[in-house]
């Protein structure tokens, strides 16, 4: 093999044609993929354990103190919301880690010099966060249900909310990973805005029992709204009408996929 | 060969927010099959243009063609291997990682994808490091990684952004080899370079820009008669002296 077999030659390019554009997706998706699993001990295992963890603690020394809500355990009234902060905290801590990563070494101009549309960029880079998440509800679903028995009783509602779900923080990972200038600014909304509206969002509590103004301003958390639709999706009770729910879920994800397709169109803070 | 130019701009203007003017309605049209080097001082305008002909900055002004296509078109953009000044390797994947998803990002299918990086992986003697992940690779592996990188889905224009910057002789004159024999069978090559002799050695023409403006270009023994001088190093220090 010498230097001169590393030459092209003519017309040695596969034809441009749908399969082939839709191959530059399916890398950059199987990349960032690939990232995930290859880290899986932080991207899978530690969270898991984490969101476990919530569960056996406050389930089983609750429990004991507060019988039911809505008429479920206790135990199995907190997974949802458990599995929920779990999901989407995962989306979207790989997605802006990954993002930033790629911007701060510089291998993003790599995936940009290349024949890939910016909607195919766009979603293969938010791939990554919507897989590792799913590993993560699921792990933990299977972990929940022998100690909890949480039910599946709105499986169509429980797959739509958590499709909204991931969707709005896959794409706020990547919208915020285009604009941070530093690891410190990834993680500013992870831990300021994203945990403590998930710990507020009804996760452990139903907002119902709460006094008022507390009960009102718990409306205006965005979390909220997602944690009612994966709840109605196991235990089909939730403290809104679930159409509510999933419609502001679907606003807001609709604002977040649009601000993402913005920044890759225009190229605003991804190309000087 | 073809009469179609492998690279043509016109009137191209890059102004970065801050104002800084980069590039100032630059002409610039290079050959199929052309060896092509572009010489000039640190922040002449060399990384603007060839950020811009890639699709990694958004021009002023000004049009790109790529072998006759817009340089925003998919098969223009397909035609084209870039392998940056910086390092700017994954740092998640090994070697033949990088280079298969590279191939997929451009289309080639995983078993064309994986044949090619084991050849690429050959000719530039990275086989015994296909598993090693590139921070762990030496100065000199990642940049051979680079241009492997760069060719891998066998662009008919290679961008060569100083290539052999802070490497040793001995790799740089194993780059320069393979360069050569790209060149020798018909790609068109786009070097840019600080080393006078890098170019004189290996480019069939030479452009000098300064302040983002075409100063010369002509064949190197051209442009030593027209600024009557003995080398390249001359004209070099004369054209900047000119342009200051």
């Amino acid at each position: 093999m010498s230097a001169a077999d590393a030459v092209p030659e003519r017309g040695a390019t596969a034809p441009p044609g749908l399969a082939v554009r839709r191959r530059g997706l399916v890398s950059l998706a199987g990349r960032e993929i690939l990232r995930v699993l290859k880290l899986w001990t932080q991207t899978i295992a530690a969270p898991v354990v984490a969101s476990f963890l919530f569960i056996l603690v406050f389930g089983l020394s609750l429990s004991g103190r507060i019988r039911h809500v809505d008429g479920f355990d206790y135990r199995a009234f907190i997974v949802p919301g458990l599995i929920t902060m779990a999901m989407v905290q995962a989306a979207y801590t790989n997605n802006s880690s990954s993002v930033f990563q790629s911007r701060f070494d510089r291998y993003l101009n790599d995936v940009l010099a290349s024949p890939m549309r910016n909607w195919e960029i766009n979603l293969g880079l938010s791939l990554g966060g919507v897989v590792r998440a799913l590993l993560i509800g699921v792990a933990l679903l299977l972990l929940a249900l022998p100690i909890t028995h949480v039910p599946i009783n709105q499986p169509l509602v429980l797959l739509l909310g958590v499709a909204l779900g991931l969707t709005l923080f896959a794409s706020l990972g990547v919208v915020i990973g285009i604009y941070a200038k530093t690891w410190d600014h990834a993680g500013f909304v992870q831990n300021i805005v994203i945990v403590p509206l998930s710990f507020l969002g009804g996760v452990f509590y139903s907002v119902s029992t709460l006094p008022s103004p507390w009960r009102e301003v718990s409306h205006a958390n965005p979390i909220f709204y997602l944690v009612q639709s994966v709840r109605y999706g196991f235990l089909g009770t939730s403290d809104v009408p679930v159409g509510i729910a999933l419609g502001i879920t679907a606003a807001l994800a609709s604002v977040t996929v649009a601000w993402s397709a913005w920044l890759f169109h225009s190229g605003h803070k991804l190309k000087p | 060969m073809t009469s179609v130019p492998a690279l043509s701009l016109r009137g191209l203007t890059k102004r970065y927010d801050g104002g800084l003017l980069a590039l100032d309605g630059f002409d610039l049209e290079i050959g199929d099959g052309e060896f092509f080097g572009l010489l000039g001082p640190n922040g002449a305008g060399k990384t603007t243009l060839i950020s811009a002909v890639c699709n990694l900055i958004r021009i002023t002004a000004g049009e790109i063609d790529i072998f006759g296509r817009p340089h925003q078109d998919p098969e223009a953009r397909r035609m084209m291997g870039l392998a940056e000044q910086d390092v700017n390797l994954d740092r998640f994947l090994d070697v033949e990682e990088t280079l298969v998803y590279h191939g997929g990002y451009y289309g080639m299918s995983r078993p064309h994808a994986v044949r090619r990086a084991r050849e690429m992986m050959d000719v530039f003697d990275l086989r015994a490091k296909a598993g090693v992940r590139a921070p762990s690779l030496s100065g000199g592996m990642r940049r051979r990684l680079l241009l492997a990188r760069a060719l891998m889905h066998e662009p008919r224009l290679v961008i060569l952004d100083e290539p052999t910057a802070g490497v040793d002789f001995e790799l740089r004159l194993e780059l320069w080899r393979y360069i050569r024999r790209l060149h020798e069978q018909g790609t068109t090559i786009l070097l840019t370079t600080h080393y006078l002799e890098e170019a004189e050695e290996l480019c069939q023409d030479v452009a000098l820009i300064r302040g983002g403006r075409l100063l010369a270009r002509d064949s190197p023994t051209g442009l030593l008669e027209s600024f009557e001088a003995d080398s390249l190093a001359d004209v070099y220090v004369k054209a900047m002296a000119a342009a200051a």
